[in-house]
């Protein structure tokens, strides 16, 4: 249980650049020990060191693997992310984990839906 | 449900991070601020050690505007600085922090001062940082122009 404890990270979102898939607020479990039993592959939602500010976590989805083992990580929200279009590719290293589930809001919930989030958003 | 979502609550951040919503950044904003600073000065110098309402008046209007666009191009240059510039792309520029540190001193002298000098200065300070900009990007099709 303790061994669990230390590999399971909850997070909260923050920011839009996982839009749809991850909204602002979300609450996720990370893994930290995703990749034990295999490499990181395309398209997982992972969590990874900001090149720039290392304390800094950030969440994006690997969309390419180099040759050398980098990995190129973009938002699924392309125009509202800074990732390796301007970061590169990041190591392997640079990855904490792997956004395994969002456990709130619960599935099910209610929530608005993305047209009335951005409605919402423009309302003065 | 309060105590559950406290215990449920993470205590960590996973930043779905974008620095703008445009990525889109020029020096040349920073070169129109520092433009009109210089513009400013020589029109101040211009008007002389004239001592009327209405040269005062204008002279006032002149100085106000300069210390604006002073103000402006620090932080067009800070942006630069901050949000475009990272490790990655000084590595090939080690000196780039003074140039910008020399940029941003210019900015509060051109503020403090009337200098038609130092706001040539400032502006020979952003041209080194726009070659040096469009060098990051790749670019060697972007000249350097001025509005005036």
């Amino acid at each position: 249980m303790l061994r669990l404890a230390g590999r399971f990270t909850r997070y909260e979102i923050a920011g839009e650049s996982m839009l749809p898939t991850l909204r602002p607020g979300d609450w996720v479990i990370v893994d930290g020990r995703a990749w034990a039993h295999h490499e990181p592959r395309e398209g997982e939602i992972v969590l990874a060191r900001d090149p720039r500010q290392p304390e800094r976590a950030l969440v994006k989805r690997i969309r390419a693997r180099e040759p050398a083992g980098d990995l190129w990580l973009l938002g699924d929200n392309a125009r509202r992310s800074t990732d390796s279009r301007t970061l590169g590719a990041f190591p392997p290293e640079a990855l904490l984990g792997r956004v395994r589930w969002r456990y709130w809001p619960p599935p099910g919930a209610a929530f608005p839906t993305l047209d009335e989030r951005e409605t919402a958003a423009e309302a003065p | 449900m309060h105590l559950l979502s406290t215990l449920l609550r993470p205590r960590r951040l996973a930043e779905a991070h974008c620095d703008g919503p445009c990525g889109i950044y020029d020096p040349a904003s920073a070169r129109i601020a520092a433009e009109a600073v210089l513009s400013m000065a020589q029109k101040i110098v211009a008007l002389g050690d004239a001592d009327d309402a209405a040269t005062n008046n204008t002279r006032s209007r002149f100085t106000a505007i300069k210390e604006e666009q002073a103000e402006q191009a620090k932080r067009e240059l800070n942006i630069l600085w901050t949000d475009y510039f990272n490790p990655e792309r000084t590595a090939n520029h080690p000196d780039l922090w003074q140039t910008f540190w020399n940029a941003a001193k210019l900015c509060s002298r051109n503020k403090t001062e009337l200098s038609v000098e130092a706001g040539e200065e400032l502006l020979a300070t952003i041209e080194e940082i726009h070659n040096v900009f469009w060098a990051t990007k790749g670019r060697d099709d972007v000249p350097f122009y001025l509005a005036v």
